[in-house]
């Protein structure tokens, strides 16, 4: 489907600037609101810092819980900006235009976000110095490079800076633009950014070289960061539940699922608040829930084949844990509501083209999502860490405490609270994108019929 | 948009050259007379092929009454029962995920990949005595781990027959469905038994707006239904006739890699046989290159796919270290597996990575089917290291909480290689033969393809103005 309309490009400029060039009504309470939410959560971190992890509900022998569970959870919304933009670009969807930024900026907020989360973890967090740097040579202790404490912020890091530079390059013609129309100290920070932009053939071929060439190297950083987290539990046999080869495809399958949705998510409310209907249309929803079902529905497959295998091996102490997991209050409430919200309301739903088109309805849906993917992540962290197991006398039921809480709501209020602030500055739909699909589409008569068609430059 | 359709007549194997443009009547008429007569060269191989089948299934016949009471001597058929599933099981996917993508490039590929469902009657063939020799779910007493937990003991045996049947049917059924406008052709453009073949298939076939529509509706349901019976098929062959004979294994990720292999192997598949027919029937005013830049591109992400596969659950095993783990890699590739382990990584990872990466490699033919060639041999050596093991543990032993003894590796004898090169010639000379009775390029898909794509001027350059209907 292709609603195809023809916009000119002052219009374009008009209404995508309309963020940093005038200020909407409702930017700046509610900025400040997050902004308040921001800074309690800041000063929850910090009294967490000072008293020790005693404050969480974390104790023997439930050492992983609402943190570790948020931190895998943001690191999947991650999934979303490169999902979109780079594999999307490298197919040739047309349709990505308008997604593209939001996808990016979210890859890059949710990043900095997970980034903080096994930080606090830590309890202490200035000795993970310690763990990643050689500091007592003479004895031997060397940090063990195989250890998740390496990996995963090497893993996290390296898809941070590729997302960062992918999202600047992707920037440039629009700072190019917004620096002719800006002036004063606005004038001066885009001058500095755009480094130079004028636009011409060279400069364009250079950024869409470079775009390709990103999309090219950060797919396999894409998978390979989700991958390295799902290990940190896959290789742990001693954990039920935990020790699984299928967990790298089944947490990326997820991640793009659950960073897609955001994805919708987000493009609805930037309809709503911006106004860019013209821009963001009910086509771009409709193409993004047919890949969510197609996303979806192989992410089901991946969770039905880990249940499978955690069974097939009729090892005792796995089945109770699936047991407990499945039918035991409060974990088989969490486990129906997991299931629900995260595929058997959504996706049925998302069969008929009256939903798939309808943006409040896939708001609410994508946000059931989330909610479903990061139950999943607590389903799969608690439990096998929770179940009683025999000579372990020392152990308490997991209750996340109201500190633990706090950071969770922290860290929505953080990521929406980045977003907003960027949106002041920089726009969150590419003018440069738009601008183009209005040359990459057309109309061709097929017979009597009229068909949108699209321009294929040789490869 | 301004847009200038070109004239035809570019050259065809210029990648960069837009496609020529042919009119509808002569597509139908040059494609209905590929099929019609056969170069000598064609008839020779389609008499070795078919010989050497012949000779797969006497072996196939015989070893069965010399060795039939003995599963662990059968390692080697259900290698080959894997590697054809994966093969002419996957080919007819690349004829269905494109088009679901809407990708116009596929337009001419998908009658090759579609004709490969017939190949399946191999499957079929090989995978008889193997029912009968897999050892039921519960041998002196106990019951073996499986996903059939509380099903009857031939729940394998029953499901996997069935399965493997209905994929055969239903991807007959799927090429049928494709093929009624070709049918069609058939009767308007040729003669004698074809042309009364063409009448009695294509079935009233006239082209009219209602008979579009259920064809395409056609299309989509049994691409559906082939698309799920497939994975389910892969999921039981992986599981029943490998990974539940081996105490101990236990590989959640393993069904998915069995049909990921496969469609990779799909697609090699495809290319090869595209190939020849391109070059042997002249088809290169239909076959562009921009199939062979397409099909490459999706090789090389589903070759990246696999290592992906291959190494999520390599890792787990290997830095798991639990008993079940060391004793699971120590059947699976140490021993004399390790160089059919090693040739396996490498002839579908790394050589074909290595090939396809180059861009120049993917916009020519003769890399990319050497590359084709390189990953079907390798996905045999990866099946041949998979099942091999797993079949050499004794029944008796298949129970155990895990492995505790390491069994002898089976080598294969003279009838096993003639199962296994039969096995081969079947799925080739059913393709070569299917040539014969139908057009190997889709006539409709062909004329489609071109009324859908139009070369046009594009700035000082050319481009291809895909239209897109819904």
């Amino acid at each position: 489907m292709q609603q195809r309309r023809e916009l000119d490009q002052v219009y374009t400029n008009r209404k995508l600037l309309n963020g940093q060039l005038d200020t909407p009504k409702w930017w700046l309470p509610t900025v400040v609101t997050l902004g308040l939410i921001v800074m309690i959560g800041i000063a929850v971190i910090l009294v967490m810092v000072n008293k020790g992890l005693g404050v969480t509900g974390l104790a023997r022998p439930v050492y992983w819980g609402l943190f570790i569970t948020t931190f895998v959870f943001w690191v999947g919304i991650s999934h979303a900006g490169i999902m979109i933009s780079a594999i999307l670009r490298l197919t040739q969807a047309e349709w990505r235009r308008p997604v593209t930024r939001a996808a990016e900026l979210l890859t890059v907020f949710s990043l900095l976000t997970a980034l903080v989360f096994p930080l606090i973890h830590a309890g202490r967090p200035w000795r993970i110095a310690y763990w990643i740097m050689p500091y007592d040579v003479a004895r031997g202790i060397y940090p063990n490079i195989r250890s998740p404490l390496i990996m995963d912020p090497v893993a996290i890091g390296t898809y941070l800076t590729g997302s960062t530079l992918f999202l600047y390059i992707a920037l440039l013609p629009d700072l190019g633009n917004l620096r002719d129309r800006t002036t004063g100290w606005r004038n001066a920070m885009y001058t500095v950014l755009s480094l130079g932009w004028r636009g011409n053939p060279r400069q364009w071929k250079m950024q869409t070289v470079g775009g390709i060439l990103l999309s090219a190297l950060m797919l396999p950083i894409f998978v390979s960061v989700h991958s390295i987290v799902s290990w940190d539990f896959a290789i742990a046999s001693a954990v039920e539940g935990w020790h699984s080869t299928i967990f790298a495809p089944y947490f990326v399958i997820g991640a793009v699922h659950s960073g897609v949705s955001a994805v919708v998510t987000m493009m609805a409310l930037m309809r709503w608040l911006w106004k860019w209907d013209d821009f963001i249309r009910p086509e771009h929803f409709d193409a993004l829930a047919r890949l969510l079902i197609v996303v979806a529905t192989g992410w089901l497959g991946f969770t039905f084949l880990e249940l499978t295998f955690a069974l097939y091996g009729q090892d005792a102490p796995e089945i109770a844990l699936r047991e407990m997991q499945m039918f035991q209050w409060p974990w088989n409430g969490l486990f129906i509501l997991f299931f629900l919200t995260a595929y058997a309301i959504p996706v049925p739903m998302w069969l008929f083209k009256r939903v798939r088109t309808n943006i409040a309805l896939m708001f609410w849906t994508s946000i059931l999502v989330n909610i479903g993917m990061w139950l999943e992540r607590f389903l799969i962290i608690v439990p096998g860490l929770a179940r009683r197991t025999p000579f372990v006398y020392t152990w308490e039921a997991y209750r996340p405490s109201p500190v633990e809480w706090t950071i969770f709501i922290w860290s929505f209020a953080w990521v929406t609270f980045l977003m907003l602030l960027f949106s002041k500055f920089f726009p969150l739909v590419p003018l440069f994108e738009q601008k183009e699909s209005q040359v990459f589409t057309d109309d061709v008569m097929i017979g009597r019929a009229k068909v949108p068609a699209i321009v294929r430059e040789a490869d | 948009m301004a847009s200038e359709t070109v004239a035809a007549g570019h050259e065809a194997t210029d990648h960069h050259a837009p496609p020529p443009q042919v009119a509808a009547e002569v597509i139908a008429r040059e494609l209905v007379a590929t099929t019609i007569g056969a170069s000598g060269r064609f008839k020779a191989w389609a008499w070795i092929l078919g010989a050497l089948s012949i000779a797969g299934i006497v072996a196939l016949i015989l070893k069965f009454i010399d060795q039939g009471d003995d599963s662990t001597k059968w390692g080697y058929v259900a290698a080959m029962v894997s590697f054809l599933l994966s093969v002419a099981g996957g080919a007819p996917m690349v004829s269905m995920a494109p088009v679901v993508a809407k990708a116009n490039w596929v337009r001419p590929v998908t009658r090759i990949a579609s004709i490969f469902s017939f190949a399946g009657i191999a499957t079929v063939i090989m995978l008889i005595p193997l029912v009968a020799i897999l050892p039921p779910l519960v041998t002196e007493g106990a019951r073996r781990r499986t996903v059939w937990y509380i099903a009857p003991d031939y729940s394998p045996h029953f499901w996997t027959t069935l399965g493997l049947v209905l994929l055969l049917l239903t991807g007959i059924m799927l090429f049928y469905s494709a093929a009624l406008p070709d049918f069609a052709s058939m009767r308007d453009h040729s003669t004698g038994w074809r042309q009364r073949l063409g009448k009695r298939l294509a079935r009233g076939w006239v082209g009219t707006d209602v008979q579009w529509r259920t064809l395409r509706m056609r299309i989509g349901m049994f691409g559906t239904f082939y698309f799920l019976i497939l994975v389910f098929v892969n999921f039981l062959i992986s599981t029943d006739f490998g990974q539940s004979l081996v105490p101990g294994w236990r590989d959640a990720i393993f069904p998915m890699y069995h049909t990921v292999s496969g469609f990779q192997a799909g697609v090699a598949a495809v290319v090869i046989a595209l190939y020849f027919s391109r070059k042997y029937m002249k088809l290169e005013k239909y076959v562009h290159l921009d199939a062979f830049w397409s099909l490459g591109r999706l090789l090389f992400a589903l070759t990246l796919l696999w290592i992906y596969f291959f190494y999520s659950s390599f890792i787990v095993f290997w830095y798991g270290r639990s008993a079940n783990d060391i004793a699971t890699l120590e059947l699976l590739i140490k021993g004399p597996m390790i160089y059919a382990f090693i040739g396996g990584l490498v002839l579908m990872w790394f050589v074909p990575w290595w090939i396809l990466i180059w861009n120049k490699v993917r916009r020519g033919t003769g890399a990319m089917v050497v590359g084709s060639f390189i990953i079907l041999i390798g996905l045999l050596l990866d099946r041949i290291r998979t099942f091999v093991p797993a079949w050499s543990v004794p029944p008796e032993r298949i129970h155990e909480k895990w492995l505790t003894v390491i069994p002898d590796t089976y080598w294969p004898t003279v009838f096993d290689v003639l199962i296994i090169v039969g096995g081969i010639s079947m799925v080739a000379v059913i393709v070569m033969l299917m040539t014969r009775v139908i057009p190997v390029l889709s006539v409709w898909q062909v004329q489609e393809f071109n009324l859908l794509a139009k070369p046009i001027k594009y700035i000082k350059g050319h481009a291809t103005l895909v239209a897109k209907p819904d």
